[in-house]
């Protein structure tokens, strides 16, 4: 016997309906991180067709999947929707033309430790077992490298390797 | 000359709505600007900064900031390297795909009995020892992390500390520009008062984190954010649905997640996902069974 939808559960259907629907043969979808790879096919380990810079506005040529075909004037290829952003992203523009947030970040996210500002917050407020702890949690997350994410990622079947 | 002066009135005016970002922008070049001292003419930039929003350097500073706060209140980390690399490697595939996939995410788990998590600016979160035990598979585990990376791309932290300020008035910024801070400027030392705000401002966020947590429909918000991400990133998408029923049946036996709405509420806005399929059963924390001093 079926159970009628409430209305709260209608309202959950449509919000997950929204979210699937983000991306739409036709519309637009943005890059968010520093550079996003476009591939020939919709694999995650298809030939390179291009590169694209941060923020580019892009135009969805095709939805397959979670996968998305999408074009930067004459240059397309497929990327994975869980690398685009529906949305512009809400960082300002650097004077080298990257977003702001990707390049700061990127500059000196390089085997970085605490800001000096940090350390002194630290010994302000008497935090040196916090400082420690913290040390310790950035030695280990610096020696799990990108490249580690990847192999977790084919390994698990997450991610673009779905 | 006139249109300068307009838009230093604007940007006086606008920070008077985000007096305390105004604290924060005067650190993107670290405490040495600050202890520089700062003129009318800089303090109109930061104004205008501060009123734009918090630049990443600053949320890195802020966010490590406040990290210490929360693992100092929560009696340090669980320092197990198995348990660690798991909770970021689970982390950091979920962030990749997320809308800030550029940020340095750290993710931890603080030596505590409480049910919890935490997220602070510049992309650190922290679930507690007993949280990370209430979910054996990876699909609870992004449910969990899911939820706290949401708070750290919608600057969830960030936003409280504009609207705090929003709503107080900008009372900061007028006492900027008074006598009395004139005075302790020379009295105490330019620098002390610079750092003082610094650490009123972090003081704030980690009271707002640690004591009253985000309003509801932020939390509502994140709870959605969050499962899409997982389910995005191919985590079963009834995985934070999963461990919030379990936490429901624990709750009362322990503290729980006493910085969150209720769960029953959060739980009614949730879709109705199915529970995902178990899994063998993650590493567990061996915190508790490590002499003192292994485990902080």
């Amino acid at each position: 016997m079926k159970t009628p939808l409430r209305p709260p559960a209608l309202l959950a259907g449509l919000i997950c309906a929204t979210a699937l629907l983000a991306f739409e043969a036709g519309g637009s979808a943005y890059t968010k991180r520093l550079e996003t790879k476009l591939l020939a096919e919709p694999k995650p380990l298809a030939g390179a067709a291009g590169k694209l810079t941060y923020g580019k506005k892009l135009k969805v040529e095709q939805v397959q999947g979670q996968w998305l075909r999408v074009s930067d004037g004459p240059t397309s290829g497929w990327v994975f929707a869980g690398n685009l952003s529906a949305t512009a992203p809400a960082e300002g523009k650097g004077a080298d033309g990257l977003g702001l947030d990707a390049s700061q970040t990127t500059a000196t996210a390089a085997a970085r430790g605490l800001s000096p500002a940090t350390v002194e917050y630290a010994g302000r407020r008497n935090l040196a077992d916090a400082r420690d702890n913290l040390d310790w949690l950035t030695t280990q997350c610096q020696a799990i490298t990108a490249e580690d994410v990847s192999a977790f990622l084919q390994e698990k079947k997450k991610g673009e390797f779905q | 000359m006139k249109a300068r002066s307009l838009l230093s009135l604007a940007a006086v005016a606008l920070a008077a709505t985000s007096s305390l970002a105004i604290d924060f922008g005067g650190l993107t070049k670290g405490l040495d600007t600050l202890k520089k001292g700062m003129d009318n003419a800089k303090d109109v930039a930061k104004v205008a900064k501060g009123a734009a929003g918090i630049g990443p350097e600053e949320e890195k500073v802020i966010g490590e900031s406040v990290a210490l706060e929360v693992i100092g209140t929560y009696g340090g980390l669980v320092r197990d390297e198995t348990v660690m690399r798991r909770v970021n490697l689970v982390g950091r595939a979920l962030a990749r795909y997320s809308d800030r996939p550029d940020l340095d995410w750290r993710f931890g788990v603080l030596d505590s009995d409480q049910v919890n998590a935490f997220s602070a600016p510049g992309g650190y979160v922290f679930i507690t020892r007993a949280l990370y035990e209430q979910a054996p598979s990876d699909d609870l585990l992004a449910g969990i992390l899911a939820h706290e990376i949401g708070h750290i791309t919608g600057k969830h932290a960030l936003n409280i500390i504009r609207r705090d300020e929003l709503m107080s008035g900008g009372g900061s910024l007028l006492d900027k520009y008074s006598g009395d801070y004139r005075e302790a400027k020379s009295a105490a030392g330019e620098v002390d008062a610079q750092l003082q705000q610094f650490d009123l401002g972090v003081g704030k966020i980690t009271k707002a984190l640690l004591e009253k947590g985000f309003d509801a429909p932020t939390e509502f918000k994140a709870d959605q954010t969050g499962r899409d991400l997982a389910k995005l990133t191919g985590y079963a998408p009834g995985g934070l649905r999963a461990a919030l029923t379990a936490l429901q049946k624990t709750a009362g036996k322990q503290k729980t997640f006493s910085t969150h709405p209720p769960l029953a509420d959060r739980l009614k806005r949730l879709p109705n996902d199915p529970a995902p399929a178990p899994e063998a059963p993650a590493p567990a924390s061996d915190a508790k069974d490590k002499p003192a001093g292994e485990a902080k």
